[in-house]
């Protein structure tokens, strides 16, 4: 089992920002983990995975329109918002 | 001191309640004044309302007095774990990322218990996202157990059996991804029990990884964990995962002489502690001195469960957590100038050390060139692990293991090893994987410290778990004993 990542790619990908000693620290715990995650890699395995839940039902649900938070409740807890619209910082440049 | 209010059980409140012998308003003043005493050394609660807690509590007298109480659990209080949502109070899973959120709605759990007429009482503490097992990944505080307060409550749901531990409440809700009902359950001398998949609903609860959290109830009894899991268990169309009324009836118990009791092979010569594994023993001897048949029973594929479990959680998790992007709630930073920079700089900022672990870990199982070695394994894994424990639970009806390895240990003692500290749920992970129920139950002690043991059964065997460990809490009545506070 390939056990080399690149800290720096995994990063990225989760959108988190990394400091030196963080990539440090969590590409040395990760390298631990994953080497403890070799057994998986050496097990005799059935050939495909079931769904490994224990009651399988079809469980959805009709789609009907029912009551959710209104924008009030909704605007309150987002980090900023103007008339009743949630703001985030500029998506599309103004050139573009 | 047996009539020492914060000792009583729920069973014993409800009775004295309804022999008017004792009113909820009392009983919620005792605790407070418990909870102001000795809150701050055991740092089991985040927040709590006293105000509030009062108002709910005469509210239930009045409701008795006109005779419309609602249940047996009417005017008893519940503290819930702070990752499943009560409207108008805080929603923190400790972590810094929700440190301000109010929740706007009342999960599942939460209004089954408000139509009961328990009182929601308060907020406790856990590891950040639910994501460890000492409770001291909590961005918010530290936990200690009563027991010991140099050591930890175990976790995630640490908060919850250090209250109960502590005598601050009688009931309390946890949730259980690998362990976090049990694992603290056990390190706390109190019942945890993790609910067979889709028996309670999930809605109202933060997600770590969805094909494994489940809700629970903690309680210093087996009767008052089987009343509070009556009251959480109903059917819930915003969680498609939990049950219909059709599907839910719970299996008939089984008289102790009639049991099966099945123990893995070599369970006990591993890594487990002398006292845990002599308490282990001595749980096994006292059942089958009852007349239950002791069976060796074979699960090769174990030592695969905690590396399949780390796979599967930490690749949900990535997942799950990738809604904490800064727009719609939670922590946004203040230093994003482009959409880009606010989701990850606020994640940077919101997330504590285990939580980015996770999601690092579990961003690699699924990556491109890595998740058919590690994800796609792990599910074929699981279902190993799921096959075993059915084809095992079709001879016996449970299988009886302790419930974690040693007991709690000093804070701080494996916070930089993250890896020893996964080791702490290698009995409870199966359960999870397999979606089975799984009852954590005291048994004894290692020195001054609780030992549980664990009881995994067939799907819908609540009552055949809880009935066993009834018999046994009947000939142990650690109960009566208190936590050094």
């Amino acid at each position: 089992m390939a056990k080399g990542f690149d800290i720096d790619h995994l990063a990225k990908l989760a959108r988190l920002q990394l400091s030196a000693e963080e990539k440090a620290l969590y590409s040395n715990q990760l390298s631990q983990v994953l080497t403890y995650f070799e057994t998986l890699a050496r097990a005799d395995l059935p050939p495909a995975a079931n769904v490994a839940q224990v009651i399988e039902e079809s469980a959805l649900r009709a789609d009907i329109p029912g009551q959710s938070l209104g924008v009030e409740a909704v605007t309150k807890i987002a980090p900023a918002s103007r008339d009743g619209q949630i703001s985030v910082p500029r998506v599309v440049d103004d050139e573009s | 001191m047996s009539d020492a209010l914060h000792l009583l059980s729920a069973t014993e409140i409800a009775q004295r309640l309804h022999a008017g012998t004792l009113t909820s308003r009392a009983l919620v003043e005792a605790l407070l004044i418990r909870y102001r005493n000795l809150n701050s050394k055991v740092g089991a609660f985040t927040y709590l309302s006293e105000s509030d807690v009062i108002a709910q509590a005469e509210a239930s007298d009045e409701r008795r007095k006109q005779g419309k109480t609602l249940s047996s659990l009417d005017g008893i209080p519940v503290a819930i774990k702070d990752n499943i949502a009560v409207k108008g109070q805080p929603l923190t899973c400790s972590s810094k990322m929700l440190a301000k959120l109010i929740s706007p709605y009342d999960a599942h759990v939460i209004e089954a218990l408000r139509a009961a007429g328990a009182i929601i009482y308060g907020r406790l503490n856990m590891d950040e996202f639910a994501m460890g097992s000492s409770t001291e990944n909590s961005a918010l505080q530290k936990t200690y157990n009563p027991w010991d307060l140099a050591r930890i409550p175990g976790g995630s749901s640490g908060g919850s059996a250090a209250a109960l531990a502590a005598g601050f409440v009688p009931l309390a809700l946890g949730s259980d991804t690998g362990g976090s009902i049990r694992q603290p359950a056990s390190h706390c001398g109190v019942v945890g029990l993790k609910p067979t998949y889709g028996l309670i609903s999930r809605y109202g609860l933060v997600a770590f990884a969805s094909s494994l959290d489940q809700i629970g109830p903690m309680a210093r009894s087996i009767d008052d964990c089987e009343l509070l899991l009556n009251a959480l268990a109903s059917p819930d169309a915003r969680d498609m995962t939990c049950f219909d009324q059709g599907q839910r009836t719970l299996l008939p118990p089984v008289a102790v002489n009639q049991l099966r009791i099945g123990i893995p092979r070599g369970i006990l010569d591993k890594g487990v502690g002398q006292e845990v594994a002599a308490a282990t023993r001595a749980a096994i001897d006292f059942y089958r001195a009852q007349g239950a048949t002791i069976v060796e029973v074979d699960l090769p594929s174990s030592d695969l469960a905690v590396p399949t479990y780390y796979v599967v959680a930490t690749a949900e998790a990535s997942s799950n957590l990738a809604r904490y992007d800064g727009v719609r709630y939670g922590h946004r930073s203040s230093q994003a100038t482009t959409p880009v920079e606010m989701m990850t700089l606020s994640r940077s900022e919101g997330f504590g050390p285990e939580v980015k672990r996770r999601i690092l870990l579990g961003t690699f199982v699924l990556s491109a060139g890595y998740a058919d070695a590690y994800y796609v394994r792990a599910l074929r894994a699981r279902s190993k692990i799921l096959s075993e424990h059915l084809a095992a639970l079709e001879k016996v009806d449970m299988i009886l293991t302790p419930t974690v390895p040693t007991p709690a240990f000093k804070a701080g003692e494996k916070i930089s090893d993250p890896l020893q500290l996964y080791l702490e749920d290698i009995f409870t992970i199966p359960a999870n994987l397999a979606g089975l129920p799984a009852l954590s139950v005291p048994c004894g002690k290692s020195q001054h410290l609780p030992v549980g043991f664990h009881l995994v059964g067939a799907p819908l065997s609540e009552k055949k778990l809880l009935a066993a460990s009834r018999v046994f809490e009947a000939s142990h009545p650690y109960r009566h004993q208190q936590a050094p506070l």
